[in-house]
């Protein structure tokens, strides 16, 4: 199936978000973005690609994983409707995925070219602190969910397996 | 010679000091057990009396933070004492109680014992606060919506012969607390101590008929007067205080005051404050099971929130630093207490000042964590 | 002063702790070390007369070992058996953990304070809990089920470290067909888990609650229950309309041996289950 510019921007529009910013930053960046169809099982990108693009998840679930030899792959995140994944390839010195992507369901996806974003946002300033405030907010609450995973909440202190 | 008149309720009088050997012996006649303070391996403890000769005659205290002197002074009276470590506690809420043992049977289990009919207890020489702090304690066993049989069955038929305190010890502060050092009420007989007589008034109809027959005469008013020209005297000798007209918010507001933690250096965490408070209630459980699987006794002990296992759970320990414990004791005792109970857990009998080891001193601690709060 | 001649309270039991028999019925193993026990009072009148609120625990008593808090997590409408889901940690509960069916043990209860069942009708209700603070919201769960007219939009997420830690799994999709909303997230997936990864707390951006109408229940882990809180909060739900369940020690369950102590409230009578705005001042004091 194929989406034109116009199915980009009616599915951006959806996300509140979305709805916040002015008309000519939401056409930049549709402009520079195009819809995916993912099927259940299907990789969008592995550890150590190099980073291209940065997603939205519109429809289905996506986790991020990341492989531990001798224990195979370990799912630390799932990007829900709306949730963002992939930000660190706006990040300008990042260049490998830090963790792999895979559809959990059938589902459609957003992607947003990251290296048009962020000449992008070195062209336009006002566009530019738009996105990087929304990426700090995801970064904070990803920071989060790490340290409650990190501390192992469910553990008792006599727990075999509290890691 | 006989004296065939009943003291009215309420009325003062006087009896000659070995005539208190008749009220002893009226008490064991009618089934208690009177209890009362004596020297024992050169200390000073609660137990049984047989007769006025075994309390302490002649002796006094010396108390201080961290120290507690027995001295024989010569003098001829007989409750000059303060009270030690012990307390009327160890009686109603004995600090190890057997509360039933059982058989198994097949899979499950019967009682094969209950707990035994408690003593008829008579207690000689309670203080003003600690009468104070049994009322406490009754309020904390003897609840609307729970009741301990335990304390129960050693409480209601507890025969209370109070003393007014003539002379404080160091560590005292009953006045602060409005608890002493002379008692006002929930007694059966309220004794105090002159040179030569002993001074009794009637609380309860059952000191009236215990104090049938026994010579007496009526309290004159050199007497009533001499009686508290002493008490005054023992109040204005408190010179220690604690001043308690901003608590409990000056603790519940500053739970997290950063003094918490300079009292947690010196805290040793070694529970004697908890064990020696007369209002301190808190306990714990234990089974003793024997080797065979075959028989168990279901024990009750004091525990102490000073104790590392008190607060343990499955997420783990809820105080694992001292200083969190030593707030929890303060925070209850002259905080959390009051919207508990009604009233403060502290009555000022300063037990927990003489018997710390490290000589933390709770009026102190009070005072510091109010100049830090202000500062 | 001697109490004959004045009011006695009257006993609330002769024995202290009293035992009360019941036998296992059968054991369902829920997750690695844990499992529910149905369990039926020996005396049936007894077993009939019990009844309890959702969120009450009973004290249950293995002769020898000793006693545990352990909430009630079957249905409250269900006289016929008492479901309590233990995790294996300690004394007592090591020692349930060696029971089989058949074997005796003591049930004292039910006792506590419960979800406020009541006060949320006409209202929605979002349930956020993790690990082994799903069953003392079971009966909840139940409650509303049986009465599900009677409460708005119904969420439940929940959150336990791996797939394999989650309680009842079964039970979801009868949940979501009686018109709950199960969510269900872990720490850590592994490659065969297709539902949610993440924490309880971070998923509340997703569901639009009502500040003005939902009533949020939590129990489990603290820290968790803490960061739920503060979502709450950030989303402006009032505090009067937020709802814990906390554990203590307790060896009681009478407000009487003081283990379980949160400042003013003894957690067994006043609690588990406390208005949030009652527990604010002391709830954030570090190690209170
Ligand atoms: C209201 C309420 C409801 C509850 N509901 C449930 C429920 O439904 N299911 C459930 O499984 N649990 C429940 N609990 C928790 C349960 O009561 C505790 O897990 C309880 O501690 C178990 O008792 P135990 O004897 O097995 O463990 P404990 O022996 O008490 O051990 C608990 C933890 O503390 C540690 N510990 C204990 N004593 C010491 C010590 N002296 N020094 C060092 N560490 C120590 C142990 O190692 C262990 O980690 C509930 C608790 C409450 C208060
Ligand atoms: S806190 Fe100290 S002074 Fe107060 S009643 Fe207890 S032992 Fe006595
Ligand atoms: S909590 Fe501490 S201060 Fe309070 S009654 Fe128990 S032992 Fe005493
Ligand atoms: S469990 Fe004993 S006071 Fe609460």
């Amino acid at each position: 199936m194929r989406y034109d510019k116009a199915d980009v921007s009616r599915e951006l529009e959806k996300i509140p978000w979305f709805k916040e910013i002015e008309r000519k930053h939401l056409q930049r960046i549709s402009d520079i973005s195009h819809l995916r169809h993912v099927r259940a099982g299907e990789i969008l990108f592995r550890e150590g690609d190099q980073e291209d693009y940065l997603y939205i998840v519109i429809e289905g679930r996506v986790a991020l994983d990341i492989f531990i030899p001798h224990r195979g792959k370990i799912r630390i995140f799932t990007a829900e409707p709306w949730d963002l994944f992939g930000w660190s390839s706006v990040i300008p010195n990042i260049y490998q995925r830090t963790a792999g992507a895979v559809a959990v369901v059938d589902g459609l996806v957003v992607g947003i070219d990251s290296a048009k974003l962020r000449e992008a946002c070195d062209a336009d300033h006002d566009l530019g602190y738009l996105v990087m405030r929304r990426l700090s907010n995801i970064v904070a609450s990803r920071l989060l969910v790490t340290r409650l995973q990190l501390i192992d909440m469910f553990a008792s202190p006599e727990d075999k397996n509290a890691k | 010679m006989p004296n065939e008149r009943i003291p009215d309720m309420g009325s003062t009088i006087t009896i000659e000091k070995p005539v208190f050997n008749l009220l002893l012996s009226r008490l064991k006649e009618e089934g208690y057990l009177p209890i009362g303070p004596r020297v024992k391996n050169e200390t000073l403890v609660y137990d049984e009396i047989e007769s006025i000769d075994d309390l302490p005659q002649g002796y006094s205290t010396k108390q201080k933070p961290g120290n507690f002197r027995l001295v024989h002074e010569k003098h001829s009276r007989f409750f000059d004492i303060i009270p030690g470590a012990q307390s009327w506690k160890q009686f109603l809420f004995p600090s190890h109680t057997e509360l039933f043992a059982m058989r198994k049977n097949g899979k499950s289990w019967e009682i094969s014992s209950q707990p035994m009919e408690p003593p008829k207890y008579a207690f000689i020489g309670v203080r003003a606060c600690e009468l104070a702090a049994i009322q406490i304690q009754d309020g904390i066993f003897m609840r609307e919506d729970f009741t301990d049989p335990h304390y129960r069955a050693r409480r209601i038929h507890a025969f209370v012969i109070s003393v007014n305190c003539t002379q404080p010890a160091g560590t005292c502060f009953c006045t602060s607390m409005g608890t002493g050092p002379r008692v006002k009420e929930e007694f059966d007989v309220n004794l105090t101590e002159l040179d030569d007589v002993f001074v009794l008034t009637i609380g309860s109809e059952v000191a009236r008929r215990l104090l049938a027959g026994i010579p007496f005469d009526d309290a004159s008013g050199y007497i009533l007067s001499n009686v508290e020209r002493k008490l005054e005297h023992a109040e204005h000798q408190m010179t220690r205080k604690l001043d308690s007209s901003d608590l409990p918010n000056l603790i519940i507001d500053h739970l997290d005051h950063p003094y918490w933690l300079e009292i947690g250096k010196r805290c040793l965490s070694c529970t004697n404050c908890t064990q020696v408070c007369p209002t301190c209630f808190c306990w714990d459980t234990q089974d003793e099971m024997s080797l065979d699987g075959k028989t168990t006794r279901r024990n009750r002990l004091w525990d102490s929130c000073f104790n590392p296992g008190y607060s343990h759970q499955a997420g783990g320990n809820t105080r694992p630093t001292i200083y969190s414990r030593y707030r929890q004791w303060l925070s209850h005792k002259l905080g959390t207490w009051k919207e508990q109970f009604g009233t403060l857990g502290c009555v000022g009998c300063g037990r927990c000042i003489t018997w710390c080891p490290a000589e933390i001193d709770i009026t102190e601690e009070i005072a510091a964590l109010r100049n830090e709060v202000n500062r | 002063m001697t109490m004959l001649a004045t009011e006695i309270v009257r006993t609330h039991a002769d024995l202290l702790l009293e035992p009360h028999w019941a036998e296992i019925k059968s054991i369902i193993p829920e997750a690695a070390d844990i499992a529910t026990y149905w369990i039926r009072f020996v005396d049936s009148d007894e077993q009939e007369a019990f009844r309890f609120e959702p969120g009450q625990f009973n004290m249950l008593y293995l002769p020898g070992f000793g006693e545990s808090a352990i909430s009630i997590s079957s249905d409250p409408q269900d006289h016929e058996k008492i479901g309590h889901t233990v995790r294996f940690v300690g004394n007592v509960t090591r020692a349930v953990s060696r029971l089989k069916v058949g074997d005796i043990v003591s049930l004292r209860g039910p006792f506590g304070s419960h979800w406020p069942m009541k006060e949320m009708e006409g209202k929605d209700v979002f349930i956020a809990c993790g690990g082994i603070g799903l069953p003392p919201l079971r009966p909840a769960l139940y409650h509303i089920i049986q009465n599900r007219d009677k409460y708005g939009k119904v969420t439940l997420l929940y959150g336990a470290r791996t797939s394999g830690d989650l309680m009842f799994p079964k039970e979801y999709e009868d949940w979501r067909k009686a018109g709950i909303d199960v969510e269900v997230t872990v720490d850590r997936g592994d490659a065969n888990w297709n539902g949610r990864v993440g924490v309880v707390p971070m998923w509340f951006y997703q569901f639009r609650i009502d500040p003005h109408k939902t009533t949020i229940l939590t129990c489990g882990p603290e820290i968790m229950i803490r960061f739920v809180i503060f979502e709450a909060m950030a989303r402006r739900v009032p505090l009067d309309r937020i709802y814990v369940s906390l554990e203590r020690n307790m060896k009681c369950g009478q407000g009487s041996c003081g283990h379980c102590q949160l400042g003013p409230y003894f957690i067994c009578k006043e609690g588990p289950v406390f208005r949030f705005d009652e527990l604010q001042s002391f709830f954030n004091v570090e190690e209170f």
